[in-house]
């Protein structure tokens, strides 16, 4: 096994850092006074900072550092997070997201645009002081308060050096709220053969000469208070040197003048002799707040960075032990060794418990996917002038990671489609008293072995006589054919069906709705539509939970065997005399009501005599439910995908293969295709009849 | 980095970078030069980048040294060791001499 490129580690942790500081940016443009917001962009644009001079990257550190400047008056509190400010603050973001992915692709000039933009909005209501003033102006002013200061004790969590935190550098930002005495404690240093060079093992003692209040030190350690005990009391009792001489002794090092801006630090010969407070207890207010001490044991918790195709690697190997486990399996039950029966019967429970855990480890909340809409509405929301809630739940359902990966792009075009097609102008919703605020809502939920993801809109809702008209005019219906409501709202589907009467850069070409279809169809899914005029409509989409081994019902049709997703089975049934005297119609009298069926004898051309009592499996997706009739029905069996070759990628009805206890391989039906299938035989029994 | 066998005693320049970024093969390098010679003399003369890891690590090579009797002699801070050592703390001389006692000429 190979290691982790650094720069690649960087990359991946930057990225999940820049949904962090794009969730926070969005909520500070709903929630502008909310300071722990602000504190998390914060947070956020530190640690790409440090991260990315430690790892190379030079011009994110130096780009997000002006950043950082110029956003500092927002945390500050000087000014408030404007819905301008936020955009310019998004663009900045992508602007490093850039610098880090793909830095070729972009220009000095575009970041030098864009902090100019973001110094602009920082400063309109008041210029910012200069910074040198900001450097000079607190330290003195400070030290000739009553209050002689603080004493800190600075111990830091050993891997903060590895996340790019810089302990000198807070020294430096505490030295300018004041006069400081710094003192390394080196006693946690080990020896060379105990070390572990890029962890932190030095503490500092420091007593800072400053009537500063507590916050102010706290803002100092702001970004790292998670990852550090800060031990503070008040020096008031102590009788502390007077700062000024020390600053003349620096001066008279001759310090160069590119140093003079930085803090001034100096040490205390003998700081432990001279100073009783060093070993003081740290009074009760000192200590680090339980909420801190929960977050560092939380943090305890063990998670382990691994590269996704080693996870992907598992869960073949995990399907090849299956596959294996079922051979064993079938010989055993075939002898009639006990023990080797009892084996078998062990390593299958093995196998199906390492099966779960192996999914479990691919399992992504689905959250790390719903956040990356939020931009998305946000920009469209901003470019259709069309202002819109953006509202999700079920962020902790968890999906397959690459179902997950998967289902980014469909989702991209539902939002965009129900923001530019559903949410009406501000005059319509003004007229039909509603808000002016649209509202999407994007939920997902557990739902038995699926998980059901949809996209709600408070809009106007699909116009089903102009779909139908579009149909017509498209020749896909006879003009008066007698369709319900849901059946013409599957025109959408369709490929180059398009309602809109103008062509947008978001919109309008017909090319999307199939795509989507197509898209989560291929995940085994099923996609749905519902709709109620002047309210909206919601697009419900059904999913696996994974993509890789799934439960399956085995059966046979004739000499081949096949596997139907248990998913989607509702009930199995035996085909009667009397549904068998239908022939011709293909309807079956499920308690009351008319299912239609497929013979998959005849689907797949089976050879050899049908068995004399024939089974029908009920499928289903979304609300159509659908009779496939087979001659066996063998039982469940665990379903370890395999993918079809591209030479079979015309065939339609079979969505992969999988390899049976035997050894021998079993085609998995297609449920949708399948669904499909039955609806247009149905259809063409309807047109025929009435012809 | 070079290590400079050349000399009567082993002398071990440190490299430019002694920063967390090359820290790792920096401290490889000083175990490597610790297991050869019983005096070992590092130059630091070409240390341009600098942070608190350079600092442990010639701090615990200090202790090490002293440890086992084997005197570990740091030469020639250059600028950017020293301005290190002093954002940490380490300003003035008397504190380098306590924390590297065996320094000589030129820091």
């Amino acid at each position: 096994m190979s290691a982790m490129d650094p720069t690649e580690v960087f990359r991946q942790e930057a990225s999940e850092l820049f949904e962090v500081l794009e969730g926070a940016l969005l909520d500070l443009g709903q929630r502008p006074d909310d300071r722990e917001l602000v504190d998390s962009a914060f947070r956020a644009l530190h640690t790409i900072k440090g991260s990315g001079a430690m790892f190379g990257f030079d011009k994110v550190a130096s780009f997000t550092h002006e950043f950082e400047t110029a956003f500092d008056r927002v945390r500050k509190g000087e000014i408030k997070p404007t819905q301008e400010l936020i955009s310019v603050a998004l663009a900045a973001k992508d602007y490093i997201r850039t610098l880090i992915e793909d830095p070729q692709s972009t220009d000095d000039i575009i970041g030098e645009a864009i902090l100019d933009d973001l110094r602009r909005f920082v400063s309109a209501d008041q210029p910012a002081a200069p910074v040198a003033a900001i450097a000079e102006a607190p330290p003195l002013a400070r030290a000739e308060s009553k209050q002689a200061g603080w004493h800190l004790y600075l111990e830091f969590e050993s891997h903060i050096l590895r996340n790019g935190s810089n302990p000198l550098d807070l020294l430096e930002d505490l030295c300018k709220l004041g006069p400081c005495f710094v003192v390394p404690v080196t006693d946690g240093i080990p020896f060379l053969d105990e070390m572990e060079p890029e962890d932190c093992y030095l503490k500092w003692d420091v007593k800072l000469h400053a009537a500063c209040d507590k916050d102010a030190i706290d803002d100092v350690f702001m970004f790292v208070q998670d990852e550090m005990k800060l031990t503070l009391s008040p020096l008031a009792q102590i009788e502390a040197p007077a700062p000024a001489p020390l600053f003349l002794l620096l001066d008279e090092e001759q310090v160069p003048m590119a140093e003079m801006a930085a803090p001034v630090i100096e040490i205390a010969a003998a700081p432990i002799a001279e100073q009783p407070v060093a070993k003081a207890e740290p009074k009760p207010e000192a200590k680090p707040e339980p909420k801190a001490e929960a977050k560092r044991e939380e943090r305890g918790i063990a998670t382990v960075r691994v590269q996704a195709e080693r996870l992907d690697e598992l869960m073949d190997r995990v399907g090849e032990l299956v596959i294996a486990q079922a051979r064993l399996s079938q010989l055993a039950a075939s002898g009639s060794d006990l023990s080797i029966k009892m084996i078998a019967e062990e390593i299958e429970r093995l196998a199906s418990s390492l099966r779960d855990t192996t999914m479990g480890a691919r399992m992504v909340p689905i959250g790390s996917l719903f956040g990356r809409f939020r931009r998305l509405v946000h920009d469209l929301s901003r470019d259709l002038s069309k202002p819109v809630e953006f509202v999700t739940t079920g962020e902790d359902t968890e999906l397959d990671k690459t179902m997950i990966e998967c289902l980014a792009d469909p989702l991209v075009h539902l939002i965009r489609n129900a923001i530019d097609h559903g949410i009406e102008d501000n005059a319509t919703r003004a007229a039909n008293g509603k808000t002016e605020q649209g509202r999407i809502e994007l939920a997902a939920v557990h739902s038995g072995a699926q998980v059901l993801v949809t996209v709600k809109d408070n809009g106007g809702g699909l116009n089903t006589a102009r779909i139908r008209a579009k149909a017509e005019e498209q020749g896909l219906i006879a003009a008066g054919a007698v369709l319900t409501d849901h059946e013409i709202h599957q025109f959408l589907f369709h490929p180059g069906f398009s309602t809109a009467q103008t062509i947008s850069a978001l919109s309008g070409r017909g090319v999307g709705m199939d795509v989507v279809k197509r898209t989560i169809e291929n995940m085994r899914g099923s996609i749905d539509l519902s709709t109620r005029p002047g309210q909206g409509t919601t697009v419900t989409l059904r999913l696996p939970l994974t993509l890789a081994i799934i439960e399956g019902l085995l059966i046979r049709v004739g000499e081949g065997r096949y596997i139907i997703p248990l998913s989607a089975v509702e009930e199995c049934v035996e085909l009667t005399a009397e549904d068998e005297r239908s022939r011709g119609r293909n309807f079956l009298n499920v308690r009351g009501n008319l299912v239609p069926f497929l013979r998959l004898r005849e689907l797949l051309t089976a050879s050899g005599s049908p068995d004399k009592h024939q089974k029908t499996i009920i499928i289903s997706t979304g609300e159509t439910r659908v009779g496939l009739v087979a001659d066996q029905i063998i039982g469940n069996h665990q379903t370890v995908i395999k993918s079809l070759s591209k030479l079979h990628s015309d065939v339609t009805i079979f969505s992969g293969a999988t390899i049976l206890g035997d050894g021998t391989a079993a085609l998995i039906l297609d449920v949708a295709q399948l669904v499909t299938l039955a609806q247009s035989k149905v259809e063409k029994q309807h047109i025929s009849e009435a012809a | 980095m070079s290590s400079d066998v050349t000399e009567p005693k082993w002398s071990l320049r440190l490299p430019a970078d002694c920063s967390i970024a090359a820290i790792r093969s920096v401290y490889e390098l000083i175990r490597e030069a610790f297991g050869r010679q019983d005096r070992l003399e590092i130059d630091c003369s070409s240390v341009d980048k600098a942070d608190v890891t350079s600092i442990q690590l010639l701090l615990s090579t200090a202790k090490t040294g002293e440890a086992q009797g084997r005197p570990v002699v740091l030469t020639s801070f250059s600028q950017s060791l020293r301005n290190t050592l002093r954002r940490a703390g380490i300003a003035s001389d008397a504190m380098i001499d306590q924390h590297f006692p065996h320094k000589k000429d030129g820091t």
